[in-house]
């Protein structure tokens, strides 16, 4: 078990820059999520750390040894593809017995090794078959268990949960994260699925266009979103923005005039802002609820009623060419075409700058 | 995958085809279990009895045609065996190796395609001539290896296995060379054993380059030997015998039919299917 370590790393293709000095420390037995769109090149970082693509600048390390001269093989890393990549021609047993035959394992340790993978990934029963005839969830498995067997340092994701349907890839989201108690081993897990991030991660790496937008717990990256990226990107339903004017309001808060005119306090020091910036205002779903009574902050008419059980979801469109999510109760009497009034929870408000840098309430 | 129902009119037409093109071969079957003598008065009964092992037998007793067979075999396997490495290797390196001028490479090679045998037949002879190597394995052997169409279809079959692969065998500690013979080449059996299938039977049929190039009656294959045994334009004579060569010699096609044919359909249809 062993932690990582990635200073200043950069990747180029020809004339483009897809990682640009990216630094990271990876505690030994962390769990660490790469999260981001498509494009960022959270991918491009695992794959640098596994050896499959080149590292142009900076340096790589994996416990005290420097890796990034290595070969693949040699930086003692287990990877887990998206799409399974075993082996189509060989028996699981053997799948899971290259790696160690390639680095000359004793026969005996090779068969202990597969026995206890396969006990603890129940996949005892399919050592005999071939990947081609196994269900997505069983090669899915197999191809954990190919990684386990190897006892590596460090153990790499590569979003291999997407391949997946939905109930299974909850399930094997759940394994993956008692796999990480059981072994607490390091564990870098790239994903584009954010309910993935969150459930799994003890760090969530955010990566938008090359560049880490912010390093965190999931509930850090949640509450405290960094940038305006990060709060659009971490939270579903989507967190809801308005142009905002601030204003210094009382005990040193921030004040905030909507785009309907309408005051609200923040909880965020007004000391703390810049001057004479444009902001905007990030408002999550959960905390702009519709007022039953009929007294709140910002009215508009409900587009979309989207009821989810426990809650419903209320689209509305406040009329002046801004939209809002706002929650209700799940048993909800609104209807497509009602007239609602929103209570905004302020309190919980987040700003963010023309730069896009996020601004919080402290101790949030 | 479910077999296709033919139309009633659609399956008499198919075997009408079938019968047709296998009428010759019967015929030839039949002549071959025939006496010269008989033959030589009348090749209408060919259906009918008496017939002989006569000219099997005779065969046997030809020492001659072994050895073409045995020529024929050499030629046949050596430049299988020389065409699937050759066109693994290419293929491997064009699909998954950096190098410089890989595409420009790769497009000569292909111009390849377009170059008909008769246009360079000429130079060749010229060529082994030149170093006094016609009559030998090697010439017959030589030519046939350089084959574009061999080289592009391994390409294409490398290049349709995910590199997921490649790069999960690299993080398991295998070498280029281990990635490439124990895990990529055993998953390019099916296009192998397709592209290896129809060298052996356009080597074993070949009968132009080794008229040319093996004119030792010891190194004749068994097309240019069974060639040089017609004796008349007619063929009057031997007729027989003629026919149970011609026989013999389509037996190890048939065996390599028979052990083949799934990947034989399949390379049919998936060449229709493109």
């Amino acid at each position: 078990m062993s932690g990582v370590r990635l200073s200043r790393i950069s990747k180029r293709f020809g004339d483009v820059t897809v990682i640009d000095q990216v630094s990271l420390d990876i505690e030994a037995g962390e769990f660490v999520v790469f999260l981001g769109p498509s494009g960022c090149g959270k991918s491009t970082i695992l794959r640098m750390i596994a050896g499959l693509e080149t590292v142009d600048d900076g340096e790589i390390h994996i416990g005290e040894r420097r890796v990034d001269h290595l070969k693949p093989g040699e930086r003692g890393v287990a990877m887990v593809f998206q799409n399974y990549a075993l082996y189509p021609h060989m028996t699981v047993r053997d799948n899971l017995a290259f790696g160690l035959k390639n680095v000359g394992t004793d026969k005996q340790v090779i068969s202990k090794r597969i026995d206890e993978a396969a006990q603890s990934l129940e996949i005892t029963a399919l050592l005999d078959r071939r990947p081609g005839q196994l269900s997505g969830g069983q090669r899915q498995r197999v191809a954990i268990a190919r990684a386990i067997v190897k006892e590596p340092a460090l153990f790499l994701f590569d979003e291999p949960l997407s391949n997946l349907d939905a109930a299974l890839r909850g399930r094997t989201r759940l394994e993956l994260a008692q796999l990480h108690q059981r072994l607490g081993a390091t564990m870098v897990f790239v994903t584009h699925d954010q309910v993935e991030a969150m459930t799994l991660a003890d760090r969530i790496v955010v990566l938008n266009e090359c560049k880490i937008e912010q390093i965190g717990s999931p509930m850090e990256i949640y509450r405290r979103p960094a940038t305006q990226f990060v709060a659009t990107f971490v939270g579903s339903p989507r967190i809801n923005l308005l142009p905002v004017t601030v204003n210094a309001g009382t005990d040193d808060k921030a004040a905030i005039a909507l785009p309907n005119g309408e005051q609200l306090l923040t909880a965020i020091p007004m000391a703390k802002l810049p001057e004479g910036e444009s902001f905007t205002v990030g408002i999550r779903p959960e905390h702009a609820r519709i007022a039953e009574d009929g007294v709140g902050e910002v009215t508009g008419t409900a587009e979309v009623v989207e009821r989810l059980g426990e809650r419903c979801l209320i689209y509305l469109d406040l009329g002046n060419g801004h939209k809002l999510t706002a929650e209700d109760r799940g048993g909800s009497t609104v209807k497509a075409g009602d007239t609602c009034t929103v209570k905004v929870k302020s309190s919980r408000a987040h700003l963010f700058d023309s730069t896009g840098k996020g601004w919080h309430a402290e101790g949030e | 995958m479910r077999a296709m129902r033919l139309h009633p009119a659609a399956l008499t037409l198919v075997i009408i085809g079938a019968v047709i093109m296998m009428i010759p071969l019967l015929w030839v079957l039949g002549l071959s279990f025939k006496s010269n003598a008989e033959l030589l008065a009348d090749t209408s009964r060919v259906f009918s009895p008496p017939y002989t092992l006569e000219n099997y037998l005779n065969i046997f007793g030809n020492g001659e045609v072994f050895r073409w067979i045995i020529n024929s075999l050499i030629v046949s396997l050596g430049m299988t065996t020389g065409v699937l490495v050759i066109s693994s290797l290419a293929g491997y390196a064009f699909a998954r190796l950096d190098f410089p001028f890989r595409n420009l490479i790769f497009i000569i090679v292909l111009l390849g395609l377009a170059v008909p045998e008769q246009a360079v037949i000429i130079a060749r002879h010229q060529m082994f001539s030149a170093v006094e190597m016609h009559n030998t394995y090697f010439a017959l052997i030589i030519p046939g290896m350089a084959t574009p169409f061999g080289v592009f279809l391994m390409t294409q079959y490398f290049k349709a296995i995910p590199k997921d692969i490649d790069e999960a065998a690299l993080l398991d500690g295998a070498s280029r060379f281990t990635v490439f013979w124990k895990v990529l080449l055993p998953l390019t059996i099916p296009a192998q054993a397709t592209l290896g299938i129809f060298v052996f039977l356009t080597a074993w049929n070949d009968y132009w380059w080794p008229l040319i190039s093996g004119t030792n009656k010891e190194m004749f294959t068994l097309t240019v030997g069974i060639a040089s045994t017609q004796q008349n334009f007619a063929q009057t004579e031997g007729l027989g015998f003629l026919m149970s060569q011609a026989v013999f010699a389509a037996l190890p096609i048939l065996i390599v039919y028979l052990i083949f044919q799934k990947y034989i359909i399949q390379a049919v249809a998936g060449a229709a299917g493109r």
